[in-house]
């Protein structure tokens, strides 16, 4: 759920990254808050474990001149991906503009990948919503491992809907992919943010995204 | 669904903090979202709002599901208590929270007694904000995108 602050002239967004635990998603934020220009960035909050596994989410503000007159604020959040974290999950995705699924690309993570979007799709459902009408892209991660599925099977597995969706892949550890894939989402958030769900701006005319 | 606060709603939401802040001896506060947004915040100066907004919607959704394993359907208050600073939230409605910043134990009663009626004057300002929405939950305002191929730009290569 996007915040229009008219005084303040600012815009914020809710991004999530999401995905099956050990997927990348902690790594994606913590190498985008690394690259990235220190004008654009807050602190990179953990709450994690001993163990650093994230145990409630993390969390690190982004700012954007993407809309005109606004400051356009990105709120990035990850999810723990541990199966038992789910009500964690669900508080996390409350308000969400935009999801980034990271896939682990290791074949022995496929049921992991599968479930986790299931489980995506139901969290949405639990609020009102539905992948169908969140903005999202699909990060295939990993990519530099050995034993990994092909691009094409991941699609297949993952990303076989009506529409496709964006697909990236991507070693977050090496900033492989990550900033592609934040900058798609980001575009698909701030598209629906403008032109609503019907893809049409206020003079009824359809927006389209231009590469 | 976007909600959109006007110069008018903020400076009323501010007033009501002013209020509080005052009443309460407290040292900031901010009205946050569930999910995470800041609507409005003063006095915070050491703290990034985003962050305390951010901690503290996950904090209090989190105390929320404890509740409700224990048989309420919400704790409506929150207090983090330290030895020297302390902070509670103040459920507003289902949406929204008050957070208030405060020195010195000796001021928790004052706080939990005047963040109950700061946050039920809240609710009015945001009940009718919420109103003026479009039906299909999107913003009156017309927005425009700048013209930028990427972005976020990283600083060095990777």
């Amino acid at each position: 759920m996007a915040f229009v602050n008219q005084a303040s002239r600012e815009v914020q967004l809710k991004i999530v990254y999401y995905g099956p635990a050990l997927s990348g998603k902690t790594t994606n934020l913590e190498t985008i808050h690394e690259r990235i220009r220190p004008d654009h960035k807050g602190d990179l909050t953990s709450l994690d474990t001993a163990q650093d596994r994230t145990l409630f989410f993390d969390f690190m503000p982004l700012e954007a001149d993407a809309i005109k007159g606004f400051k356009t604020r990105f709120l990035m959040y990850t999810v723990p991906g541990q199966v038992m974290y789910n009500t964690t999950r669900r508080i996390v995705l409350r308000g969400v503009d935009g999801v980034v699924f990271v896939a682990d690309s290791q074949w022995g993570e496929m049921e992991a990948n599968v479930e986790s979007l299931s489980n995506l799709e139901e969290n949405l459902r639990a609020q009102g919503s539905s992948l169908e009408h969140v903005p999202h892209v699909i990060q295939f991660n990993k990519r530099d491992l050995d034993n990994i599925a092909p691009e094409h099977y991941m699609e297949f597995v993952l990303n076989n809907g009506e529409t496709r969706r964006p697909s990236f892949s991507s070693v977050a550890t090496d900033g492989t992919g990550v900033f592609e894939a934040l900058n798609m989402i980001a575009r698909l958030v701030l598209h629906r943010f403008v032109s609503g769900p019907t893809g049409k701006d206020a003079e009824g005319q359809q927006l389209r995204l231009v590469d | 669904m976007t909600l959109e606060l006007t110069s008018h709603d903020a400076d009323r939401l501010r007033r009501v903090l002013r209020d509080l802040l005052a009443q309460a001896e407290a040292d900031s506060c901010l009205i946050c979202d569930q999910a995470g947004h800041v609507l409005v915040q003063l006095n915070l100066l050491d703290e990034d709002p985003l962050r305390v907004s951010a901690l503290g919607a996950g904090v209090f959704a989190a105390t929320r599901e404890l509740a409700r394993i224990i048989g309420e359907d919400e704790f409506s208050t929150v207090l983090h208590q330290g030895d020297r600073r302390s902070i509670l939230i103040e459920a507003v409605d289902e949406e929204s929270l008050v957070v208030v910043l405060f020195t010195g134990d000796h001021k928790v009663g004052l706080v939990k007694l005047y963040a109950p009626a700061a946050a039920a004057a809240v609710r009015r300002v945001l009940t009718e904000a919420r109103n003026r929405s479009n039906t299909d939950g999107t913003s009156q305002t017309r927005f425009e995108l700048e013209d930028s191929k990427s972005i976020f730009g990283s600083s060095n290569a990777g």
